[in-house]
């Protein structure tokens, strides 16, 4: 069998590009609060529920539901940061009490979209033109998705590098303390970053809602692999992700192609992403960390 | 159903996920480990217990079997993460409870793949439900005291000190000479055993074992039980899994009586989720406290304290 492999490539750019703009939030506040937050799972979700709402039930479009879907997820995720986990820092509450807090968080947004939405899976009307590139079979939904992706990496890595806001995330996410004798207002560093990290997880869940369907496990269904991305690329670290995302969704893509020639089910592209994790912690839990700037 | 059955059914299933409490209490109570994964090895108890079954093996050497596979598993996986954070374990075991039900679902071959695979029960047919449930209660109460035991005596023995010491301060722990991996290796290990006795138990009670049996939901309900009972008090996780158990039999019942405007099986999800969150924020140390450490120096110094103010006073 004649394998395409500039589609493989293609593809592995396409996953990458979900990954990153699903990893990039949680890489952030996880950086920031020091816990991963399971429930970025279900701000996934809730995005792409969010954008199924705007877009096909009260039918406003595209633009519109990405930008209700990125405020909505982006005021909820401080919303819900004020409401639990800050309580819970400020008690000194353990990294074990706040993993199972978003884990409950999870659970209670996940069923509530259950009970809104039901569990029947929902799809996007909006048909995409599909088009032959040479070998490449394309979609204008990947299309946007890379774009989507390229956006947020120049976006960001000019919010990080060049706005003081940006300087302030690198610098509390490296020193708390020495952030805050300097004069920074830690908890609202901290507030942006989950908004901003949720916001995105909204964005991320319409994508891939739009590209699969959308139901209340929309977002688990690719939470490892986000987890995967944030620790090989170093937990707090916005350019190490983008590394990751990419090396991730080439070591998933070239997977099925090997997956098929073994006659196994592709179902298991989630078992070489496992790998992928359980090596990066054996021979480096620090992750790709080192080869960029801490950021 | 009638109401007697209803009972010992319920009284089954608290003793199973009892176990796994105690199991998961044992680990993150004592030991302070983060297992997010418990399901994985319940998993692993649940579907040895069919698949030798199957071949002949008497029900003990199934049970048993389960264990030490469940055991082998809990080190393989915690090896790499037990020197990091506890964040880092929680992602990686969450991750091996996944690839297994993705197993299980796929591979049609070793155990049905997604409608599961049948369990002959260890009790013959005795021509009543009742029996049936009665044999269980014994059988499941059986393995829930011998588990009970043995974590009980571990909590008061020097092991189980150590193992509070490292949860408490590890590099402290480490500085008198107590290697923190291993003991944390040793109370997966013996977790995990407990965890796959328990699925053992279960699989042959439903009499099948299918992967969607074993969704992350199983952990985070044991979760619940400890969290809720009291981490660090054996007697604590048991009433956290008969809490659990009688609330969720409750939502079901309501079901049947009440109206509600939420889909029940959501709302019950929701209410856990709200539970587990008010616990954290406003009762972190559970219903029940931490067990004081009982030993014999200990008792000793007690009563003398109280002998010499007792020959004060005269």
């Amino acid at each position: 069998m004649a394998i395409n492999w500039a589609q493989v490539l293609f593809n592995s750019a396409i996953t990458g590009s979900l990954y990153l703009v699903a990893a990039v939030g949680l890489t952030l506040t996880y950086g920031l609060s020091k816990f991963p937050n399971f429930a970025h799972a279900e701000f996934i979700t809730l995005g792409a529920f969010i954008g199924y709402l705007v877009a096909e039930q009260l039918g406003l479009g595209w633009p519109l539901a990405l930008l209700v879907a990125f405020l909505f997820n982006g005021l909820l995720g401080v919303l819900c940061y004020r409401g639990i986990f800050q309580p819970l820092a400020k008690r000194g509450s353990s990294i074990i009490h706040l993993m199972v807090a978003s884990i409950a968080l999870g659970f209670i947004l996940r069923h509530s979209i259950g009970a809104i939405w039901t569990w029947k899976p929902l799809y996007f009307t909006a048909t995409w033109s599909a088009f032959d590139f040479g070998p490449l079979r394309i979609s204008g939904l990947w299309l946007w998705l890379i774009f989507a992706a390229l956006a947020l990496s120049v976006a960001m890595h000019l919010l990080l590098m060049n706005t003081k806001i940006g300087k302030a995330i690198r610098a509390t996410s490296s020193n708390p303390e020495l952030a805050l004798a300097s004069g920074i207002n830690v908890n609202r560093v901290i507030w942006i970053t989950w908004f901003i990290g949720a916001g995105l997880a909204a964005v991320a869940g319409i994508f891939r809602g739009a590209d699969t369907q959308i139901w209340p496990m929309t977002g688990w269904d690719i939470i490892l692999p986000i987890f995967a991305v944030v620790i090989l690329g170093g937990i707090g670290n916005f350019y190490g992700a983008i590394a990751a995302a990419f090396i991730i969704g080439l070591a998933e893509n070239i997977g099925v192609v090997g997956l098929i020639a073994l006659g196994l089910s592709t179902q298991y592209r989630i078992g070489i992403v496992f790998l992928i994790l359980i090596i990066t912690l054996i021979v480096k839990p620090q992750g790709l960390a080192m080869l960029f700037r801490r950021a | 159903m009638g109401p007697l059955l209803y009972v010992c059914d319920l009284i089954v299933y608290i003793g199973i996920f009892g176990i796994v409490s105690l199991s998961l209490n044992l680990e993150f109570g004592f030991a302070g480990l983060a297992n997010f994964g418990k399901v994985a090895f319940f998993l692993i108890g649940a579907y040895t217990y069919a698949l030798l079954s199957q071949i002949g093996l008497p029900f003990y050497l199934c049970l048993i079997a389960g264990a030490l596979i469940s055991a082998i598993f809990g080190l393989l996986i915690s090896l790499p993460a037990l020197r990091l954070r506890s964040d880092y374990l929680a992602i990686a075991v969450l991750a091996f409870g996944e690839i297994l039900r993705l197993i299980m679902k796929s591979e049609k071959w070793l155990a049905g793949g997604n409608w599961g695979i049948a369990v002959s029960p260890i009790f013959p047919w005795m021509g009543s439900h009742l029996i049936y449930r009665l044999e269980n209660i014994a059988l499941v109460g059986f393995c829930l005291v011998i588990c009970f035991l043995v974590v009980q005596l571990l909590a008061n023995s020097p092991y189980g000190r150590a193992m509070r010491a490292i949860r408490e301060d590890e590099v402290a722990a480490e500085a008198l000479g107590k290697d923190r991996a291993k003991f944390k290796a040793q109370a997966l290990m013996l977790g995990s055993a407990m965890a796959g006795v328990a699925g053992g138990l279960y699989a042959q009670y439903l009499q099948y074992a299918l992967p969607g049996m074993f969704m992350p939901m199983i952990t985070f309900t044991v979760w619940i039980m400890v969290l809720l009972g009291g981490p660090a008090n054996n007697w604590g996780a048991l009433l956290g899994a008969a809490l659990v158990q009688i609330f969720d039999r409750g939502t079901n019942i309501a079901k049947d009586y009440f109206t509600l405007p939420i889909d029940p099986s959501n709302l019950q999800y929701i209410l856990f989720g709200v539970l587990i969150i008010l616990v954290l924020l406003y009762r972190p140390q559970g219903l029940l406290k931490e067990s004081k450490v009982k030993t014999k120096a200990l008792r000793l110094a007690h009563n003398g304290r109280s002998a010499v103010k007792n020959k004060g006073s005269q």
